[in-house]
Parts: C-alpha cells; structure tokens; sequence
C-alpha cells in the first residue's frame, strides 16, 4: 500500500475528477433518476420516488423489447461485418506498394465524415425516385424502383449499409496498428521454414492479431449498441417503428416527451448492457494480455 | 514536439474564452429571439432593423435553430428546462404552447396581450395559444393542410375537383390508368413516421366524423370504428392503390419536390407550397396547380389540420417587457403583412384577409380564409409529444406493414394513450 503522499497520487488527481466529472457523476445521477417518477412537463406531480416501478415498466413494455431487439440485431450484423471488412483493408494497406500514404488517408475518409454529414448523404442515396441506389440496381427502369427508408422490412438495412461503410475503416486502423506490431522476423522464418502465404496469415498474423480484433470488436459493439444519429437522420424511428433502437426510444422519452425518469431508466439499461458486453470482451482480452505480461 | 509555452497559454486562452458569455456592451441590451431560418430571411432582417432603429440601446440577438419542428422543439427545450437566461424570445410550434404553459416556461402574457387584442386574430390559433384561461403565444403565421391538384390532369381526362376521398381516389385510378406514366404517383403527401404524419392522418380521421382523443373526458378515440375506418383507407386505397411505397418516407420537401416535378396528381401540403408550386423557376408544373380544402369522406365535413407558428416569451427572461415591445412589433399588422406578401403563409390577423394589397399579390388568400377560421388545432395538452409518439407508432405500423392487424394495433394505442391521459387526472383543480 503506498502512502496518500506519495506523488503519483497528485499525478492522477486531475484526470480522476475529471473522469468523476464527466462519467461517474452523470451515470450515478441517472441511476439516481431512474428511480423517481418526474415529467417535465407536469411539474405537479413533482419528483416522486417510486422505487424500482420504473424498471418494472421497462420489463413489461413492448415497444421497448422491440427497440432491443433492433439495437441487438443491428449489433449482431454490423461489428462482425465490419471488423472482417476492416481485416481486410488493414492486410492491404499494411501491403508496401506506391501510393499506399494516400490510400491509407483516403479509407479513412467514410470515419471521418461528421455522421450527420454522412447520414444525410445516405438518406439522398436511398430516395426512391433520385436515389444513386436505385439509379445503380435498375437504371432507367423507374418502375422496379425500390423505396428502401419506406420499407419495414428493408429501412433497418439500409441504416446498417450505412452504418458499415462509415465505420469499417476505424476497424481497419485499430487492425492495422495491430499488424504492425507483428515482427518481420516472425515471417522471414516462417518463410526459410517453407510456410506458404496461407499457413503464415493462418499461423502467426491471426494468433498475434487476436488482440485487436477483439479491441476492435469491442470497440465497435458498444458504438453499435449506442447508435442515435444515422437513426435520428434517416428516419426518425420509422416505417412501423422498424428501426427505433434502443437509445433513440430513451431518447425520445427523456428529451421529446420530457419523461425523464423513465428515459434515466432505459439509459441505465443501455449502460448496463453495454457493462456486461465490454467485460465479456475485456476477459477475454485481458486474460490473454495478463498471460503476456507475467514475467517468465 | 512540446508545445511552447506561450502556445499553451493561448490555446488555454481560447478554449477559456467558448466558456465565457461576451459581456454585453455598456448601455446596450440585448434581446435573444431563437427562431428557424425563415423563407424571406431577408424581411426578418429589415423587420428587426426596424425594431432596432426605434428601440436605440437594444440590439437584437438571431439563433437560428433546425427547421424540423422536433428538432426545434430540443433546442427551445433545452434551453428552457436549463433556464437560460439568455433566451428571451422564441419561434412556439401551435402544438407547444400547452407543454410550455404546463410546465412553466412560457410568460404568461394577459397583461400585455388583452382579449380585445386577441380578438384581431384568427379564433382557432388564438384557441391553440390558451392554456388554463390563459394566453402564452401571439401567433405570427397560420398554417392549414390543403389539396393541391394537376388542374391539366383533371381538365384532361374531364374529370371535377374531388371533394370525397373515395372520389380522389378515383379519379386518380382514372389518370394513372391512362397516363401509364410508370413515374407518376396519385397521392403524394406526408406518411413517413414523424409529427406531420399525425397532421395527415388526423385530416383522415376527423373528416370521417372521428376523432384522436377526447380532451374533456380524457380518453382516447383512435380505436373508435370511424377512426380504423379511415386508417384502413389510407393504408388500402392511398398506398396500395395510388400511391407508391415512397410516400412512406416522405416528409414536406420530399413530397412537394414530387409534386412540382409534375410526378404528383394530388397533393397535400400547407399553404407555402403554393408559392413554390407556381414559381416556374422552381416548379415544372406553374400554372396548372389548382388549390382547394381537403376532401372528406362522405356526409362529413372536410377537415384541415392547424399549423402555425407563435413569438412566447420565455420566463426566464431579464427583459419580459422589452420582449413584449419585440413580439408585439413582429407580430404587428404591418409586420405580418411584410411576412405574408414574402411567403404567401397566411397571416394570423383575420383582417389580413381583406388587404387589397396583399389579395393582389396572393389572390388565393380570400378563398383560403375559410379553411384558416375552420382549421382544427390538434388537441390541447401538455402531454401531447407522448401522445403524439404513440400515435405516430401506431399510424405507422397500421399503413406501412401491407396485411397489419388495424383492430390489434389501435386497441394498443388506445390503451398505451389513456393510460398517458391519466398522468392529467392526478392534476390538483386550481
């Protein structure tokens, strides 16, 4: 145990209240709200603590189910997608060839769009009837045309096309530093070892890899689990409430509806989720860095 | 590389200064007004010169916030549940003025604004700007859904203006069936999952004699059998049979830009899509636009949804009275006439509707001042968003889902509804 006086505590002081600032204190507060029943906009009824009622609701509400459903199905298509579209690109770009500087630059270009930005874009791409999308599949035969932000069945789709495109190039990059950390050597005896390009990606690039991807997985599953804005932009919850995941319903009770206690309850559910996803991801990573850092 | 430290110290400086509110000048007052960007953007500016020129020491402050209505209504929130100070006067949606007065964020303004005075406006947004016998919005502008038409479509195939649905609907049939124009649509209007949708649907609704919900006895209507009936229209004979799936999707700017591209035989929108429409810069079709209130399903009454804009005062205001002296200049006979002959929305002043000025610019005004007297507000109260998002779900999944089970949906949103109508009961009688 070291002593309070010890220096490094000094050192961390600020980013710990800067951390209890910005995260602890909000998650708490919100904790804290969930348990209350308040509506802005009847301020008569007060602040009235109602225990785990909130909860309760939240267990027997249908249109919530329905929004995790959503939220976990856009989780499970997009991060798997995503971190294999990114694989790919880092082997590429970790490839020495001319002109690699800028394509390296260019891949990063869908991530670093602002999402409104990009969102908007794909709601133009998606019209039905001057959509570049439509133009692409059928060209000039207008009457096949689809109307796919129209759809039940297609609009959630659509938000994942979106969703992947702009976000598998920050997979790439995370996948990449990872690549990069992989010793030449490793393959230049791999090679007088006679192991072909298969049995090298397969033998030393995937093991020693698996780190990032994981991070990389994690990464992008709780950025998935909390997607707002392409939602928010390209169709507000709709058609038949399709694509209204979880963090826009919680959205729209806290801030359209004023109903902040139960908007706090489906945030607390958000965050918990995401909890129990990161540590899932954290064993497996952590168990596999502790096992590096143990000294021989 | 190490910052120097002079390059820190700035950077500091600067990020210091996002956080400071810019001290007002000595002597000089200002009025923050948080509006979206007006079509005549050009007009507001003359119109705030001129408050300025008359009130000197007081400058007036533009925010200018998103044009879609929800997004608005975060912004205005936002600030008001933060109780900001610094936002004196603000741009009201005509469903908001319930919540605001409820929740105790707009100015009441009785004492500046008396019933004589009130009695110069139009009787229904006044309607929509009481709360508790109480008024907490002037309104500027009038808003109120209307039929727009291919008059050269029609005259084409002789074929009358529809005054029914089903008539609509037919004569639509009629001209697609021989247009055999594969990009032509019968009925492009408002469908995707949004406020509007609730504007459009409500006009299905009430003008087949039923209603959302019942504001006296607190009580939900949607799954009355009239209700289903018009619902079952819509999603039937509008989207199966004239329309195509787009219109799922489709807010004002998407379904005007059908329309004036001359893809669109009928058309629903509020009244500045006349401008748009006969503006041959911007539309296809100028010239054989015809105008007219909404149809109705047979033996009863056309019914238009009410929209519109209002100036509120913010309680939280430093300057309540100064706030006053700007909404009332804005909101002033003059300056909404300047406004009218700009957009071509209706003005709130029923004697608007008789300027010769204004009527030879925009001769439609004198027809469509029925339609204005006669527009139904959605219904008064302060938990109308809640209300609103579950009967957005539920018109939604009713019209977009081909085969949906209309009995099932609306008997969940009219329990999901009463059960928010409820909230209202536990309110102590003042």
């Amino acid at each position: 145990m070291k002593s309070a006086k010890d220096p490094a505590w000094r050192f961390l002081a600020p980013s710990f209240l800067f951390v209890a600032l910005f995260s602890l204190y909000p998650i708490i507060d919100s904790l804290r709200l969930s348990l209350y029943r308040m509506i802005l906009t009847l301020p008569w009824l007060g602040q009235k603590f109602v225990g785990w009622d909130n909860y309760q609701d939240l267990f027997s509400d249908p249109v919530a189910y329905q929004s995790l459903l959503t939220s976990m199905t856009f989780v499970a298509l997009t991060t798997p997608i995503e971190v294999l579209l990114g694989l790919g690109m880092a082997l590429v770009l970790n490839e020495s060839f001319g002109g690699r500087g800028w394509l390296r630059a260019v891949v990063l270009v869908p991530w670093a769009i602002p999402t409104v930005v990009a969102s908007q874009m794909w709601r133009f791409i998606f019209n039905d009837r001057y959509g570049l999308f439509n133009f692409v599949l059928f060209g000039d035969a207008t009457d096949r045309y689809w109307a796919p932000l129209a759809e039940p069945g297609l609009a959630l789709m659509s938000i994942m096309v979106a969703d992947v495109w702009k976000t598998s190039s920050f997979a790439a990059l995370i996948v990449l530093a990872g690549l990069q950390g992989i010793p030449r050597e490793l393959y230049e005896a791999a090679s007088i070892d006679g192991a072909g390009a298969w049995q090298k990606f397969r033998h030393i690039t995937l093991p020693l890899l698996k780190p990032a991807l994981l991070l990389a997985l994690l990464f992008r599953t709780i950025d998935a689990l909390k997607v707002f804005d392409l939602v928010f932009v390209m169709t507000q919850g709709g058609p038949a409430d399709t694509t209204n995941v979880l963090q826009f319903y919680g959205y729209k009770k806290s801030f359209a509806e004023g109903m902040i206690g139960y908007g706090s309850t489906i945030a607390v559910a958000v965050f918990l989720l995401s909890l129990i996803l990161s540590l899932l991801y954290i064993r497996l990573l952590g168990a596999r860095l502790l096992a590096k850092e143990q000294p021989a | 590389m190490v910052l120097s430290v002079k390059t820190s110290l700035n950077v500091l400086a600067a990020i210091l200064w996002c956080f400071l509110i810019v001290p007002e000048a000595v002597g000089q007052t200002q009025l923050r007004f948080v509006t979206w960007r007006s079509e005549a953007a050009a007009v507001w500016q003359e119109l705030i010169a001129g408050f300025e020129a008359r009130n000197p020491g007081v400058k007036v402050v533009l925010e200018v916030g998103p044009h879609s209505s929800t997004e608005f209504h975060d912004l205005v929130t936002q600030k008001l549940r933060n109780r900001d100070p610094e936002m004196d006067v603000f741009f009201m949606d005509v469903i908001w003025p319930g919540e605001f007065a409820a929740a105790g964020w707009a100015l009441p303004l009785d004492e500046y604004f008396s019933v004589p005075q009130q009695k110069e406006f139009l009787k229904a947004p006044i309607a929509a700007n009481r709360y508790d016998g109480r008024i907490f919005g002037v309104p500027l502008f009038v808003d109120a859904g209307m039929l727009y038409f291919r008059k050269d479509l029609l005259a084409k195939y002789k074929l009358a203006p529809p005054r029914t649905w089903p008539e609509l609907v037919d004569h639509a049939k009629q001209v697609l069936a021989q247009e055999r124009d594969p990009y032509l649509t019968g009925y492009s209007a408002q469908f995707k999952q949004y406020e509007g949708l609730i504007c459009n649907m409500m006009e299905f609704v009430m003008s087949n004699g039923a209603a959302l919900w019942d504001e006296q006895a607190l009580k939900s209507t949607i799954a009355s059998s009239r209700a289903k009936e018009a619902v079952r229209f819509v999603r039937d004979q509008i989207i199966r049979t004239i329309s195509h799936r787009g219109v799922l999707a489709y807010q004002e700017p998407e379904s005007l830009a059908l329309f004036i591209q001359g893809k669109a035989l009928f058309h629903r929108n509020w009244p500045y899509a006349w401008e748009v429409a006969n503006d041959p810069e911007r539309s296809k079709v100028a010239g054989h636009v015809g105008m007219m209130p909404l149809p109705s399903f047979p033996g009863h009454k056309s019914v238009a949804t009410l929209g519109g804009w209002q100036l509120g005062i913010s309680r939280f205001s430093r300057h309540p009275r100064l706030a006053w002296q700007f909404v009332e200049y804005m909101t002033s006979r003059e300056a909404q006439k300047q406004i009218a002959l700009a957009t071509g929305r209706g003005p709130a002043r029923a004697d608007l509707y008789r300027d010769a000025e204004l009527l030879a610019k925009h001769p439609h005004f004198g027809a469509r001042y029925d339609t204005f007297v006669l527009a139904e507000p959605r219904p008064r109260t302060p938990v109308y968003l809640p209300l609103s998002n579950i009967m957005q779900r539920y018109f939604s999944s009713a019209i977009a889902i081909p085969d949906s089970n209309i009995d099932q949906l609306a008997r969940v949103a009219d329990r999901d509804m009463d059960r928010v109508l409820d909230l209202l009961r536990e309110r102590p009688r003042p």
